[in-house]
């Protein structure tokens, strides 16, 4: 076995224990130890990509070399390689974008705290993305709500605390479902490596045995998982979650930690039940309805609201909905539609927070919509920033919004009985999102005189700046050339059988 | 490949440099150097950005393919005889029009921003004109959306921007629903580069004929928001007239014409012998002449000069679109010389109702009076390009109306035959009755005028040599029309 | 159905639990109420685990008196997915409580719809 095939495991445990020793050291190397783990994961999983992509053929990593059905195992593809090391991306520029405001936000002494949370948070998405284990996979959720939970509350307001509670509840009742779920599931097929549960299944509904417990089963780790990633009408709970908290977790929290279920939810779809079996249920059709509900609705609220970032939070309970259209649609390209919606989401929505918080900072730290005119001239860049998000959101093309759409549009084309309502709804919420995109766009750039806010110049902030810098690239690269990422996409599902 | 390249890139880079450059509003009194240069500048842009087209309309023949959006979607440009004709009224109306703007932006703030977009526009149209795809076309449809926004809303009165939202909305809207018809079209056609005589797989005709009807018809819809069609023409009358004056010629005379470009472009992507005598057609006819009559009655009743021309576009662009919807020689040839007439005149009447604006500061017709005696140099142009769009021999419009007309009663359609050219025989007589009293009340106000008030206010020459080309031209196109007539023979359409 | 349900009353009752555990987490304004529901919930899906586990006339998998067969003793898994949900839960409860307990000290109630109220009130 190649050394390489121990970088799954080594990123899990690096960022693991790196959680542990931030706690007994000053916030300053805390932060450093917490960069450096997060640009030590993305190298290892480039390298891991790389060799994955030169190999054409996924390892499954044994831990403490006993054998399946026994021991705890560790898969990794080209999808699952790829995923980290997006999600170290996205986390590595939401932490730098929001360092300046963490002095604000955060009490000096808990800073350390922070760093743990954000090392925690890293560990349990990749375990949530490399491991084979059901039941691994289920502590790793816990632990991955718990440290999001810690992000949320870290910003001593009451508002983040009824936030905390209201995430902790709602993820509470999510992760219930999914053991219950799991515990069926254990119950039917005995085993709880991901791979050996679509044999047993695939034999169970080939013989048509216990097909009502199984269905069961499916249904309650899906619904667990939808609460989890605040799928439309489980959404109350986000926008005062990415709403109040610092914006760094607010970007991290909207981008990766729903991100990571949504991506345990795909891996339980093709690794655990199988591709084929999962479309042939009905649950697809229900996710296809709470998908096109959810792009609708959450619009329609974000269109309401006169507070910036709970504006961009309602946005992402319709971003959501249209990936759980893509797993409706039950074809392969909704679904290739789906994770790269993913990443086109993750890599625009951190981008709007930390631009809204540029915005925020040059309007007396107000986020009313109307306090915000002309806030695009006094910080320019944050300006250009949230633009160039907003035009990804609507969909326009150069922007990694547009692929998607495009891809979401060619997938549904392809299934004859959801055509049409998912085109219609797919026009209907690009144009909500232009209505309320546009409408904050043209404000922040609506010059206003009477405003007596200072400006801010590239000097005062040339790292903020240059983490909006990167997003905006990272944003037309997906827009521009597509065509290799959604290449690997494929590869990757293709992977998972 | 470079020519085309090159026209579209630099006036792309020269309007980010102006934007960048120029970040902050010159101030009053230190400006006045720095706006010099910022003319000048901008003025050397745009000559140069004109001679790049020329050189690439009249050099580059072959395609090329910049890059691959998706796999099987490239961003592909060439130059085609639409795509020529368009991009030839681009270049004159741009470079009046920006000219014109020179004198009339010195009354408005923030000048950068707006030489900046004008630029990016210009590139942008450039870009529209020579896409050689579908899917590139639509690209560069929703960036014309984009950059023709700022230029709408730049008093950035509240006014205004509600009609720039609007106009965002509408235009989004009807992308979108135009590009849902571009997904099916790519699921049942051979290709998505513009080809002549249609590109549907004979085996998708054959299954779902009655369906790719449908979409057509819904693509024709989307597109033709922009060109301001029944029943999705409301945000035109709003978005024009709060834009500054010069705006407002590119916009009604070039932007909506992207809406028109568009519509050929899915009407050559369908086939004229697919589409022709079914329902679709109908339907779009009739659309095409409840906008015509419907314009030019809402231009009749409207007091406010910009508004009256902006109701008016809303009109004539439906000349256009039913020439194209009748699918005949004839009717095409008058649609697409009404294309230039129309551009021409309207550009015209829009910088000399800017004209008026910028000297006397009257926007209400009724306040017009005498206004002939004032300015005659701006007027006689104004009524030249009157007689243009009523369609008065030997003006532009009479041909291009004469044509349609022809064309329409040769087509054979039960009763549309006739009614077409009856609606706009009507509809004609109206534009003479919102058009011409301004004519005749501003030569001679009546007996009871007070001529002594009269002062001379003809407007510099960098006003009035713009008019004066686009009035010229507006006749050249009705006295030479043989000269375009190679242009006239699009192939394929 | 009614003889499999009598024959799996245990899985029965848990699911029973289960719901009612649910229920109280989601409907239950009090806080201290909700987390009693969760722990409710989370024991149900325990004693789940522990029905499956159990196999009649079997005995724990210790090893005493040297009887090496694995017909002698139950399933051992089950028993350690238990004992991990078990960690688990206690470490949720004990964030749920300090949360309650912040929640408490800053607006000396634990209805967390009252709570919504002050903050709506506080406008902040």
């Amino acid at each position: 076995m190649n050394f390489i095939c121990n970088f799954p495991f080594f990123s899990i445990l690096l960022s693991l224990f790196s959680g542990t020793i931030c706690s007994v050291l000053s916030a300053k190397a805390a932060k450093l130890v917490n960069r450096v783990v997060i640009v030590a994961v993305g190298i290892m999983s480039a390298i891991l990509l790389l060799y994955l992509l030169s190999t054409g053929e996924p390892f499954v990593y044994w831990m403490g070399h006993f054998p399946a059905p026994w021991g705890n195992e560790i898969r990794a593809g080209v999808l699952e390689a790829g995923m980290a090391l997006f999600f170290c991306i996205i986390m590595y520029l939401s932490m730098a974008g929001g360092a300046h405001k963490l002095f604000g936000e955060v009490v000096e002494n808990k800073h350390n705290l922070y760093y743990i949370l954000v090392n925690l948070l890293l560990s349990s998405l990749l375990a949530l993305v490399y491991t084979n284990d059901m039941f691994t996979a289920y502590v790793f959720v816990e632990i991955n709500t718990i440290s999001a939970c810690g992000l949320i509350m870290i910003r001593q307001v009451g508002r983040t605390i009824e936030a905390a509670v209201r995430y902790m509840i709602m993820s509470l009742l999510g992760s219930g479902l999914l053991l219950f779920g799991l515990c069926i599931m254990y119950d039917l097929t005995g085993h709880l490596l991901m791979s050996n549960i679509k044999e047993s299944v695939g034999l169970l509904m080939a013989n048509g045995e216990y097909p009502i417990p199984l269905i069961v089963s499916v249904a309650l780790m899906c619904v667990g998982l939808c609460i989890k990633s605040a799928l439309f009408p489980f959404h109350a709970w986000l926008p005062d979650a990415y709403g109040y908290s610092t914006v760094s977790s607010a970007a991290i929290l909207s981008s990766l930690v729903s991100k990571g279920y949504i991506f345990l939810l795909i891996k339980i779809i093709y690794r655990v039940i199988g591709f084929n079996i999962f479309n042939s249920t009905r649950i697809i059709d229900v996710l296809f309805v709470f998908g096109l509900m959810g792009m609708i609705f959450g619009s329609i609220s974000a269109i309401r609201e006169n507070d910036i970032r709970r504006m961009i939070a309602y946005s992402s309970v319709a971003q959501i909905g249209y990936i759980y259209m893509g797993f409706g649609m039950g074809t392969q390209a909704g679904m290739v539609a789906s994770v790269f919606h993913i990443l086109s989401h993750a890599a625009t929505k951190s981008l709007l927070f930390i631009a809204a918080i540029g915005l925020t900072d040059v309007s007396g730290g107000s986020r009313k919509l109307t306090d915000l005119t002309g806030a695009a001239y006094r910080n320019k860049w944050a300006g250009a920033a949230f633009m160039a998000g907003s035009l990804s959101m609507v969909g326009v093309p150069l922007f990694s919004g547009f692929i998607s759409k495009l891809l979401f549009s060619q997938a549904a084309v392809q299934v004859e009985g959801k055509m049409l309502a998912s085109l219609i709804v797919l026009g209907i919420s690009t144009v909500l999102n232009a209505i309320y995109f546009m409408k904050t766009v043209i404000r922040i750039y609506t010059s206003n005189r009477e405003s007596a806010y200072p400006s801010v110049t590239f000097r005062d902030m040339k790292s903020y700046a240059a983490v909006l810098i990167c997003f905006m690239i990272l944003n037309v690269i997906l827009g521009v050339s597509s065509q290799p990422v959604v290449d690997m996409i494929q590869l990757g599902l293709a992977m998972f059988d | 490949m470079y020519p085309i390249l090159l026209s579209i890139l630099f006036p792309i880079l020269a309007g980010l440099f102006l934007l960048i450059r120029y970040r902050t509003p010159l101030s009053s009194r230190a400006g006045t150097a720095k706006r010099k240069t910022l003319v000048i500048l901008t003025g050397s842009f745009l000559i140069i950005t004109v001679l790049l087209t020329v050189i690439a309309i009249f050099t580059a023949k072959e395609g090329f393919t910049l890059f691959y959006l998706t796999e099987t979607l490239p961003v592909y440009f060439r130059i085609d005889k639409a795509g020529t004709l368009f991009s030839l009224l681009a270049v004159v109306v741009l470079l009046c029009a920006g000219f014109f703007s020179f004198e009339y932006m010195k009354h408005e703030e923030r000048e950068s921003r707006y030489y900046g977009f004008y630029l990016l526009l210009f590139g942008v149209l450039n870009a529209l004109c020579f896409a050689g795809n579908l899917i590139t076309f639509y690209l560069f449809f929703e960036l014309l959306t984009l950059t023709s926004t700022p230029l709408v809303l730049h008093t950035g009165s509240k006014e205004a921007v509600m009609a720039g939202l609007k106009y965002l909305f509408y235009s989004l809207c009807g992308a979108y629903t135009a590009l849902f018809g571009i997904y099916f079209l790519y699921k049942n056609s051979v290709t998505l580069a513009f080809t002549a005589g249609g590109v549907l797989k004979a085996s998708a005709i054959a299954e779902h004929g009655g369906f790719l009807l449908a979409v057509a018809f819904v693509m024709i819809l989307g597109f033709g928001v922009k060109a301001g069609m029944f029943p999705m023409h409301a945000w035109l009358p709003a978005a024009h007239p709060v834009a500054p004056a010069p705006a407002s010629a590119v916009l009604s005379a070039m932007i909506v014409k992207a809406g028109v470009l568009a519509i050929i472009r899915v009407v050559t992507m369908f086939g004229r012998d697919f589409l022709r005598n079914t329902w679709m057609q109908t339907a779009w006819i009739c659309l095409t002449l409840i906008t015509v009559f419907m314009g030019s009655l809402l231009a009749y009743r409207e007091p406010v000069l910009k508004k009256r021309l902006a109701y008016s576009t809303v009109s004539q662009l439906s000349y256009i679109l039913f020439g194209l919807a009748v699918m005949n020689e004839e009717a095409l040839a008058g649609s697409l010389l009404h294309v230039l007439a129309h551009g021409f005149v309207k550009a015209a009447l829009f910088l000399c109702a800017g004209a008026i604006i910028y000297k006397t500061g009257k926007t209400r017709v009724e306040e017009m009076r005498g206004i002939g005696r004032e300015m005659p140099l701006t007027m006689w142009c104004f009524t030249i390009a009157s007689l243009g769009l009523i369609g008065i021999p030997p003006t532009g419009g009479f041909i291009s109306k004469w044509y349609l007309a022809i064309g329409s009663l040769k087509s054979g359609l039960p009763v549309l035959a006739v009614l077409g050219p009856i609606v706009l025989l009507v509809s004609a007589l109206l534009t003479a009755g919102y058009l011409l009293p301004l004519t005749i009340n501003g030569f001679f106000p009546g007996a009871n005028f007070d001529y002594d008030k009269l002062q001379k206010k003809e407007p510099c020459k960098l006003m009035t040599v713009p008019i004066l080309i686009l009035t010229v031209l507006s006749v050249l196109v009705g006295i030479f029309p043989d000269g375009i007539a190679p242009v006239l023979a699009l192939a394929g359409l | 159905m009614g003889p499999n349900l009598l024959a799996n009353y245990g899985e029965a009752v848990s699911a029973i639990l289960f719901c009612i555990g649910f229920t109280n987490l989601l409907l239950q304004t009090n806080l201290i109420k909700k987390i009693i529901g969760l722990n409710i919930m989370d024991s149900a899906i325990y004693l789940f685990l522990a029905e499956k586990g159990y196999i009649a006339g079997r005995v724990a998998p210790i090893v005493v008196n040297g009887v090496t067969s694995t017909e002698a003793y139950i399933n051992p898994i089950p028993a350690g997915l238990v004992l991990t949900g078990i960690v688990v839960s206690v470490s949720v409860t004990a964030l749920m409580l300090s949360l309650t307990i912040r929640l408490y000290t800053r607006y000396h109630t634990l209805d967390l719809d009252e709570i919504s109220a002050q903050l709506k009130r506080e406008g902040k």
